[in-house]
């Protein structure tokens, strides 16, 4: 039969009669119509009422709430200890996002993607809602009365983290100090202990230095991944993006380290060394510069290539700074010597107003360890730490343990009582980061269990149960105008200095290089730290900005390590050192020293147990956990106690694959030779120059080779009010991944779990592409931020078959979710590859967890594209804010979530059709390029070449050819 | 089996335009709302606050100014007038004719549903106006132009029980957003943008 129907006016009537369907003789079109008859009868007769809600106000209105406006609360962050400022952003009672407080003087306006996923801790019913004792839910009182008695009598330890809350410090001291035998105990599963204890040997005074990466012009790092983990990274990105203005105070930075970390990737001049091998460089730095300083120093030979570094750094004196993210105090000491001889002290190391953010002491901590060991202690107070995890300390031989916990983990399943904690936002506290800056911290809510904070749980003990409010109140009210430091999230107080004594280098040695051979290291991720956040599902699925990869730890390789033992990506390794093994995925991370194999710590905790049904629940799914039933695996074990480094690791290839869940499979920016178009070897997406030629012409690394060709249509379009428009300063970005989180959270991305990452099916509306440019494992990672381009001539907009993404009158790339019939067309015709499409109802049925979600943001159903609004809902809001006096928001009003959050400020948006806006000024850069500019789609978003104070590597890296 | 076919459909025709006819009052398209007056916990009449007594919409509707919800006034605010106002006017008179007839003192009266305001558990009203999910409206921009609340609410200060007037389906939406452009609102231009991103994002 003809498969094709012919035209009414050719019916053949031998074709109508015939009967083509089934064998009840319906055919095709007479059930169509059949059909349409049945559906238009149901419509017409079957019109029930949608159910529509309940709407209960208030019994008494607060004064300040209006129902729909968001509040926002000055706060700090408690996603570490550094003690960020943040603004806490709460819709009718309940903070649905997490932001920096731009006046706070450490953070400046940032806030990490640790700090900023802090938020899903609060909505996290897996959270202990009350006390337990002996596993029995009990109540405060029983509580008390069970602790109270053990405190009078025996030996009591109370083992803490750093507690950056002068409140709580000064309870537990009270605490300790009130009774017969007891001490209190802190540490850091991320320890800096060496370098106070540095300084009590160098200076007299067990300090922290406050690290002033903003006054410093020449910055050599030494393993201390200062952008992404080591002790304060917002505070530390912040300063140090104020060298990267490329003005005349442009900083140079250096980094020595044996992984591949996101300070090393910002450097720049980036070397790999054996972790071994960090006393012995420190040492030759020390002897160079103790020899122009005219000190003695008896430096080992060697370490003339350190010699460019010992200019800069001597030439900047007074303007420098070494820091090490070592363990051991004989190079810390060293790094103190070699930051005196620069002059450093006082001025970027402020030893006078030092930082609190690591408190902790690794040798109060091993004396407590013997203690335990010994059966001595009677009672242990763990709070807020989890040491059984981390194989701090033996707690199981403790007489009695109670534990302060918002979550159950290995050290509560040890414990006999546990203090159900208060979430950070629902009570007050306060914070002293650095000396003399105190942090107020407000409550967002009301607790939701029946849960006390630290400080209510330590004054209780004390006899004198008080609020939080009460205690911090009563704390500061004579310091400073509490209302107003409240309001302001942060006041400023006297502080005398520290009393420092005079420089005392007798006892600085160097120190020989360390064994060789093959060695573990153990590293923090940026997003998880030192994995007290293992639990946060926004977290576990933020890809590490270096090795892209999401969801697991794995065992990084160099790639001429990897080329050496056989491994390719996925390949399932065996490491082994101290004694015990684990099995992990290898990752080839190029970039890496070869005598190293580097695993994530924080990995393999109980807490990840819950991620069992994560992600959408199809017949084809697999499952997120690892085969023991946890993401990832821990490498505690093979690491010797307090220590990251492992000598005498060894790697084996088991036979068998377990493929990582990356969000970037592409990773070199040469295109590979058989595909590269004459002139095309590098894809043009960063674009890079050194500061010397930027110095010679601000445009040398802007791609010239293809200017978009003349438009054949006449400009239609000409957007006569705002529009709006994006600068991303590549020099400025770190790669850190706040804006990533900030998306996230503001514009309620699903998480999908790490099947559907594998199946690159991913939501995140914003992501970081990370490049390296080189060959093997010499080679330079750059990060750019990428998100939806708004571009005027969109590829998607032409391609959708019912006009679901069009542009605007104000020039954005407009999705209408409920116009989206999912036919992915303009997914597939995107150069940027920024739009994701929902395969599924991504799980919402934690209805706690649901009080996260924005509620001016769509929540997206199946089958529809989605992708970046430039936050349309805030251009929304402040707009009409503003339209009602008449006028429109001024410059700088309106921020994108992931401008908001970024601790460097890389991200600007604004009006571009405003000629004085802040973002038309960074467009008018010369600096500025577009991705992919050749297509001639015209972004709305600008990007500014990264520029590095190094060589020109022979053209290889700005431009084609 | 083309007759039998015929016929059905015929009558199923038949039956659709019957019932369409039948029903034609309560015909609609699917999610048309308009003429829903749901029962309220309260018997509250708009016609006597807003038309009668001529209470301001946003006396209790207050919201409609300062956020994206016009919002339900809380108890409180009912509270303002009805902690002194307890029953009608004529319930007053009646107890204070009874009393003077039984020579007592008149007690004080209380309305079954103003009673219900002073029980200290908030009320739970059933939303009458209701837009889906991926729609956005806000009132302030609406109200700052200064559109009547009548414009999509209908004569409220005339119905006892609120009900439904408009469809506030989009394309009524856009139609107003259109004219406006054209008439501006209340004698002055407004700019009514009709982007999808205006109520969808």
């Amino acid at each position: 039969m003809n498969p094709y129907r012919k035209s009414p006016g050719g019916l053949d009537p031998s074709d109508v009669d015939e009967p083509d369907g089934g064998p009840d003789g319906i055919d095709r079109r007479d059930f169509l119509k059949a059909a349409g008859f049945t559906a238009l009868a149901a419509s017409a007769v079957g019109c029930e009422r949608i159910p529509t809600p309940k709407a209960a106000p208030f019994l008494i209105a607060p004064e300040e709430l209006v129902p729909g406006r968001a509040l926002r609360y000055a706060s700090v962050c408690s996603g570490c200890e550094a003690g960020c400022g943040a603004l806490v952003k709460a819709v009718d009672g309940r903070p649905i996002k997490m932001e920096g407080l731009p006046e706070h003087p450490l953070s400046r306006g940032g806030l990490c993607a640790m700090g900023q996923a802090t938020l899903l801790g609060l909505y996290d019913s897996h959270r202990l809602q009350a006390p337990t004792i002996g596993g029995e839910t009990a109540d405060w009182a029983a509580v008390d009365a069970a602790v109270k008695p053990r405190l009078a009598g025996g030996k009591v330890r109370i083992l803490t983290r750093s507690l950056v809350s002068p409140t709580a410090r000064a309870l537990a001291e009270g605490l300790v100090g009130s009774l017969a035998d007891a001490r209190l105990v802190v540490y850091d599963p991320l320890s800096c202990s060496a370098i106070p204890e540095a300084h009590e040997r160098t200076h007299g005074a067990r300090v922290l230095p406050r690290y002033r990466f903003d006054k410093a012009r020449v910055v050599v790092g030494f393993g201390a991944d200062f952008l992404g983990t080591w002790i304060s990274p917002v505070e530390h990105a912040a300063g140090y993006s104020v060298g990267r203005r490329l003005d005349e105070n442009a900083v140079w930075h250096a980094q020595f380290e044996s992984t591949a970390s996101l300070t090393g990737s910002n450097a720049d001049e980036r070397r790999r060394i054996a972790p071994g091998e960090v006393g012995l460089k420190l040492s030759q730095l020390a002897g160079k510069i103790a020899a122009r300083a005219g000190a003695t120093f008896d430096a080992p030979a060697g370490g003339d290539d350190l010699d460019p570094i010992v200019e800069r750094l001597w030439n900047a004196r007074g303007k420098s700074l070494v820091v090490c993210g070592d363990r051991d105090v004989e190079a810390q000491v060293l790094v103190n010597f070699i930051n005196q001889h620069l002059g450093n002290y006082g001025e970027t190391l402020d030893v006078a107003s030092p930082s609190f953010q690591k408190q902790g002491d690794d040798r109060a901590l091993e004396e407590l360890r013997r203690e335990l060991d010994a059966g001595e202690v009677d009672l242990l107070v763990v709070a807020g730490v989890n040491p059984v995890y981390d194989r701090a300390l033996p707690v199981e031989k403790a007489g009695y343990v109670v534990c302060v916990a918002q979550r159950a983990d290995e050290t509560t399943a040890l414990a006999h009582l546990i203090c159900a904690e208060s979430n950070e936002f629902e009570s007050w506290a306060d914070a002293e980061p650095a000396a003399g800056i105190v942090g107020i911290r407000q409550p967002a809510m009301n607790p939701r269990g029946r849960t006390r904070s630290l400080i209510e749980i330590l004054s209780a003990w004390r006899g004198e149960a008080k609020t939080s409010l009460e205690l911090v109140k009563e704390r500061w009210k004579d310091a400073f105008p509490w209302a107003e430091a409240v309001e302001r999230g942060f006041a400023e107080v006297k502080r005398d200095p520290v009393a420092v004594k005079e420089f005392d280098g007798s006892g600085v040695k160097p120190i020989a290089a360390g064994p060789e051979g093959f060695a573990l290291v153990g590293y923090a991720k940026v997003g998880l730290g030192d994995g007290r956040h293992a639990y946060n599902p926004w977290l576990q699925e933020l890809p590490d900005p270096v090795s892209k990869a999401t969801w697991d730890n794995y065992a990084c390789l160099s790639v001429a390590t990897a080329a050496r033992l056989g491994v390719t990506e996925g390949d399932v390794v065996r490491v082994e050192a101290g004694g015990a093994a684990v099995e992990l995925p290898a990752m080839v991370q190029p970039g890496q020293h070869d005598d190293v194999v580097a695993v994530a710590i924080g990995y393999g905790q109980r807490s990840t147990e819950r991620f069992a049904d994560v992600g959408p629940q199809w017949f084809e799914r697999n499952p997120t956990l690892g085969p023991d039933g946890l993401i990832g695996a821990d490498v505690g074990p093979l690491l010797p106690p307090g220590l990251l480094v492992a000598a005498d690791a060894k790697v084996t290839k088991t036979g068998r694959r377990r493929d990582l869940a990356s969000t970037q499979t592409h990773h070199n920016i040469a295109v590979p030779e058989h595909l590269a178009p004459p002139g095309g070897a590098v894809r043009p997406c960063v674009l890079e120059t050194t500061l010397q030629q930027y110095r010679e012409d601000p445009a040398s690394g802007v791609e010239k080779a293809h200017l978009p060709d003349p438009d054949l249509f006449p400009p239609d379009h000409p957007y006569e009010g705002r529009k709006w428009a994006m600068a991303i300063d590549l020099t400025r970005c770190t790669g850190c991944s706040a804006c990533v989180v900030a998306c996230q959270a503001e514009n309620n991305v699903p998480v999908v779990g790490r099947d559907e990452v594998q199946r690159r099916r991913e939501m995140h509306w914003m992501r970081i592409d990370r490049y390296y440019r080189g060959e093997g494992d010499e080679v330079t990672t750059s990060h750019q931020p990428m998100l939806c381009q708004h571009c005027e001539n969109a590829p998607c907009e032409s391609v959708c078959p019912v006009l679901a993404t069009v542009h605007t009158e104000e020039g954005l790339n407009a999705q209408a979710y409920n116009r989206c019939v999912g036919t992915r067309y303009c997914a597939n015709n995107c150069p940027y590859k920024v739009r994701r499409f929902n395969w599924f109802d991504y799980p919402h049925d934690d209805p706690v967890e649901n009080l996260v979600l924005n509620p001016n943001v769509t929540v997206r159903s199946r089958g529809v594209m989605e992708k970046c609004t430039f936050c349309v809902q805030r251009i929304q809001e402040e707009t009409i804010q503003a339209k009602k006096e008449g006028k429109l928001p001024a410059d700088g009003v309106i921020k994108t979530a992931c401008q908001q959050s970024c601790p460097t400020q890389a991200i600007v948006f604004g009006d571009g059709n405003d000629p004085e806006s802040a973002v038309s000024k960074a467009l008018a850069d010369p600096r500025r390029y577009y991705a992919l500019e050749e297509l001639n789609v015209r972004p709305s978003v600008g990007y500014l070449t990264l520029v590095r104070d190094r060589a020109p590597d022979g053209g290889e890296g700005s431009s084609h050819g | 089996m083309k007759s039998i076919l015929t016929y059905a459909l015929s009558a199923g025709i038949a039956l659709v335009v019957l019932s369409m006819a039948v029903n034609a009052d309560r015909y609609r398209l699917p999610g048309d709302q308009r003429g829903y007056e749901p029962d309220q916990p309260i018997a509250f009449s708009h016609r006597l606050h807003a038309g009668e007594l001529g209470v301001d919409c946003q006396y209790c509707h207050s919201g409609a100014e300062r956020s994206r919800h016009a919002g339900i006034p809380a108890v409180s605010t009912c509270l303002n007038c009805h902690k002194f106002i307890k029953d009608t006017w004529g319930a007053v008179q009646a107890e204070d004719k009874a009393a003077a007839e039984e020579k007592r003192a008149p007690k004080p009266v209380e309305s079954t549903e103003i009673a219900k305001l002073l029980k200290g558990e908030p009320i739970v009203w059933n939303q009458v106006h209701k837009l889906p999910d991926f729609a956005y409206f806000d009132h302030r921009p609406h109200v700052a132009a200064g559109v009547a609340c009548q414009k999509c609410h209908g004569p409220v200060e005339t119905m006892e029980k609120v009900r439904q007037v408009e469809s506030l389906s989009m394309g009524w939406c856009v139609n107003c957003h259109r004219d406006v452009n054209e008439e501006g609102v209340a004698g002055k231009p407004v700019h009514a943008s009709t982007d999808c991103t205006t109520c969808h994002y």
